[in-house]
């Protein structure tokens, strides 16, 4: 049985310091911006940022392979992630869609047996 | 409003947060389990390992400093490049400000406690629906409820049985694809449609850049690029009211 250890001082110091620094970034507009009317420019900044930077967070991770961007390799994943995005659109919802999208990837990676 | 019907209203926008975010599960399941195990390996020890998982509740940052620990970088390096990977969430701050206008001192702190890509996303998805508008704040904490004991436990099963799934399951792919499809169904206007492309060429163009801060960048140029389209389409609608 591991019943586990507690490692050094030091990670502890790590663990806080992620730890609080990260809720302090989470707190910050939400706590600063409490009450306060924002410019409607700026909202609008904001409805753009979303769809922005989520973007900007998946198609690396959509088009790279173990660290690198690789089209020949990725092109399964790339149709996949069409197609649950083309569904999500014509059927919202979150299950069917992400189902749709692995079972697509693999029937596209045995067709090609990758 | 009776208290009565209004706490079952509460009750069901709890349970419709749960529901959201149930088909997110496996997306949890590699990464957290790879972030355990990496606790462990950079010297946190099974129970710091999990306490991060916990506390932190941010994948790619605890990733990111298990990496500089395990490298020996030095403490302050290694949380501070952590915290920049996690500076994206000052822009769901900013973005889930307005939608909680009425919201107290204390509900704020939960807002922001629970505040991860998959929780934020979710909550703009019931919002462009409509949906529980009275009680939002129970939905993203159903959305909490599911989601954060989840990732702890990956983490832990990671940290403690160094358990590792096989690779040809994909199964990590879960996460862009939950990302996509959530995203989607909120593209509403051009601008926004606009944003997303220019914001995802800049993100894999400026991918390279350290602690994923081209992430900020590419965020900040996909929104530039929206509102230029925004700015456009308006003034040529005026031109055009103008020429009628």
């Amino acid at each position: 049985m591991n019943w586990g250890g507690f490692g050094s001082v030091d990670g502890w110091l790590a663990i806080l310091g992620l730890s609080v620094g990260t809720f302090l970034i989470r707190y910050s507009f939400i706590g600063l911006l409490a009450g306060k009317r924002l410019p409607p420019r700026f909202e609008r900044a904001l409805q753009l940022a979303v769809p922005a930077i989520f973007a900007a967070l998946v198609l690396p991770l959509i088009l790279m392979q173990a660290g690198q961007f690789d089209l020949q390799a990725r092109w399964p994943h790339i149709v996949a992630a069409i197609i649950a995005g083309a569904y999500a659109w014509w059927r919202r919802g979150m299950f069917v869609p992400l189902l749709v999208g692995m079972v697509a990837l693999h029937v596209l990676l045995l067709l090609t047996g990758k | 409003m009776s208290e009565g019907t209004d706490n079952a209203a509460a009750r069901a926008a709890y349970l419709a947060g749960i529901r959201e975010t149930f088909a997110l599960i496996p997306s949890y399941v590699p990464f957290g389990l790879v972030c355990g195990v990496a606790g462990v390996q950079a010297g946190l020890g099974e129970w710091g390992a999990v306490a991060l998982a916990a506390f932190a509740f941010a994948g790619s940052s605890q990733a990111v400093l298990t990496q500089f620990l395990s490298s020996g970088a030095p403490l302050l390096i290694a949380v501070l490049s952590g915290l920049v990977v996690n500076l994206r969430m000052a822009v769901y701050s900013a973005a889930i400000s307005p939608r909680i206008a009425g919201a107290t001192r204390k509900e704020r702190l939960l807002w922001a406690a629970f505040l991860v890509d998959q929780t934020f996303i979710s909550n703009e998805a019931r919002h462009q629906r409509g949906e529980h508008q009275q009680h939002a704040l129970a939905f993203y904490l159903g959305c909490a409820t599911m989601l954060w004991p989840w990732w702890v436990l990956m983490n832990a099963i990671g940290a403690f049985a160094g358990a590792k799934l096989p690779a040809s399951w994909q199964l990590e792919f879960t996460i862009p694809l939950s990302f996509v499809v959530m995203v989607v169904p909120l593209l509403k206007s051009r601008g926004q449609a606009v944003a997303a492309i220019a914001g995802g060429a800049a993100g894999v163009l400026l991918y390279a850049m350290p602690l994923k801060t081209g992430l900020i960048a590419a965020c900040v140029f996909g929104t530039c690029v929206g509102m230029l389209v925004d700015a456009i389409m308006t003034s040529r609608q005026s031109h055009n009211e103008a020429a009628k």
